[in-house]
């Protein structure tokens, strides 16, 4: 790739898009939750402030602008300030591999899925940063919970993505999109469904959300890691989370679910109305599953999900192997 | 719609490459970009590695090594090898980091622990002594025996990198391994403790 001022103005130009698609995700997701979380409980959600209440989350920002930054004492304060920064800045970075349409890729790289595995580890050390520095109990129980959940569900995560990888000959995103169909019998859904239910619990596990949301577990932690953490330190850590539930299902969409291909028309609607859908199975399921307990949590990732993880790799690469 | 799409975005890159010819002779050539961003990975690699050697908190000196890392797969950007500089983050930042960090949580650490107070000069001898014996076995190595790696190793695709691992570097690559598995089974030595042994120390606990 030569570097030219094209390719400035491009990764200029989309860093400042993909802030945009950051916020305005986290508010229409803020929105999304509540709704059907009131929906699945039979009561209203927010309904005051604008029509169906939609400007809700927009308040509940304002409110989060606005808000005090208060520091509890005796913190590490470099630490302290550094761990919601380290938490918001990769995610940019990830979304710059995306192919969101056709002739919409941030940046074409050759490894984009390693690029978006590596940045993402850098989310894990945030947690962990922001426990320490706390100097909270609570905190530093809820980040030692983080890292080895994350460590843990981050192997039958690659594992089932490798497979596609193994399948497709390519780490680009843009070239396994090329290589699936319009409709969706010709996903990779269809020749890898395995995967695609490992990759699913696993993001759940990855992303920290509910029933694996033990590194916050509200009722038994408060809230974790970022239990200190006040208007905008917070502020960051929630953008950053919700943006990493939006990476993972664009990763879901662009591996097992054609990408931006689909009946018609392909192009960024399509990749869109895909990973809102896996966000909204997200939020289906935070509402549904009760929390599991800690050795629980460890046991369906170590004994179910990288065992079936490894069986499915294996096939995958005799099935390709005889099949060239 | 889409090739609608795709002809803006050729025009526009046209006119991007026709406002770079112009600004070409005041812009800065490549050499120097190169040079900027090895001075600064070289800046990160020693502010980190400083840190992680002076810091009086673990916590604080780990992440001096992840700054340190962090330059490293710069060096290896610069080297035009994308696929290892990655690398070096998924596994040395997103693992190893990680797992010292555990590390330190779990065990017993407070602000005024061991590594807090300064180091007794026999530590330092220690440390210099450390530092020679490993840069007279790698300085000479690297000095004269790296020239050729460039030409070995022209793409650092994951074939490329597969094949070389699995044919020419063969013997180095199961070495490694053996070294892990032995690190990894010393471990578990260490942390063993037979089943009776830590019966008869929790019930020890519980009854004091």
């Amino acid at each position: 790739m030569d570097l030219s001022l094209a390719i400035f103005v491009q990764i200029i130009a989309a860093v400042l898009l993909i802030i945009a698609l950051m916020v305005g995700n986290a508010v229409v997701m803020v929105y999304m939750e509540r709704k059907v979380a009131g929906f699945i409980q039979r009561r209203p959600g927010p309904y005051e402030v604008g029509p169906w209440g939609t400007l809700q989350a927009v308040c509940d920002s304002m409110k989060l602008l606005a808000k005090q930054l208060y520091r509890p004492g005796n913190v590490d304060l470099i630490l302290y300030y550094l761990a919601p920064i380290t938490a918001f800045f990769p995610v940019l970075l990830l979304f710059l591999a995306i192919p969101f349409g056709p002739w919409l890729t941030p940046l074409p790289v050759n490894d984009g899925i390693v690029l978006i595995l590596a940045f993402a580890g850098l989310g894990v050390l945030s947690n962990l940063l922001a426990g320490w520095a706390s100097n909270n109990k609570y905190s530093l129980l809820g980040a030692a919970r983080a890292v080895s959940q994350t460590v843990a569900y981050e192997i039958p995560m690659i594992l089932a993505l490798l497979a596609v990888v193994l399948q497709s000959g390519s780490m680009d995103l843009k070239r396994i999109t090329d290589q699936q169909g319009q409709w969706p019998w010709e996903w990779n859904i269809v020749l890898q469904p395995l995967a695609f239910f490992i990759y699913l619990v696993s993001l759940v596990g990855e992303t920290n959300r509910a029933p694996f949301d033990l590194p916050e577990a509200e009722s038994e932690l408060t809230a974790g890691f970022h239990t200190e953490y006040s208007g905008m330190g917070f502020a960051l850590f929630f953008l950053s989370e919700y943006a990493n539930m939006l990476l993972v299902s664009f990763v879901a969409a662009v591996f097992f679910l054609g990408g931006y291909k689909g009946p018609f028309a392909d192009g960024f609607w399509w990749l869109f109305l895909k990973a809102y859908a896996v966000m909204f199975f997200m939020v289906w399921i935070r509402w549904t599953f009760p929390r599991v307990r800690f050795d629980q949590l460890l046991n369906i990732n170590w004994k179910w999900l990288l065992p079936l993880g490894l069986i499915n790799l294996w096939l995958t690469a005799i099935i390709v192997k005889i099949a060239l | 719609m889409n090739d609608l799409i795709g002809q803006i975005f050729h025009s526009l890159a046209l006119v991007l490459a026709d406002i770079e010819a112009w600004l070409a002779p005041y812009l800065p050539g490549l050499n120097w970009v190169a040079l900027l961003a090895f001075a600064f990975y070289v800046i990160l690699i020693l502010s980190g590695g400083l840190t992680a050697i002076l810091a009086r908190n673990l916590v604080r000196a780990t992440l001096g090594l992840i700054i340190t890392f962090l330059g490293v797969a710069g060096m290896y950007l610069l080297l035009a090898s994308p696929f290892l500089a990655l690398m070096q983050l998924l596994i040395y930042i997103g693992a190893v980091c990680v797992l010292i960090f555990f590390a330190i949580m779990l065990t017993k650490n407070t602000a005024d622990g061991e590594e807090a107070q300064a180091p007794g000069p026999l530590n330092l001898i220690y440390a210099f002594l450390t530092v020679v014996a490993v840069l007279a076995v790698a300085g000479p190595t690297i000095v004269t025996g790296t020239k050729d790696i460039v030409v070995r190793l022209p793409v650092d695709t994951g074939s490329n990198l597969g094949e070389g691992l699995l044919s020419m570097d063969l013997l180095s690559f199961e070495l490694i391994s053996i070294i892990l598995l032995v690190a990894m089974a010393g471990a578990v030595y260490l942390a063993w403790r037979p089943q009776g042994q830590l019966d008869a120390k929790n019930e020890k606990r519980e009854s004091a």
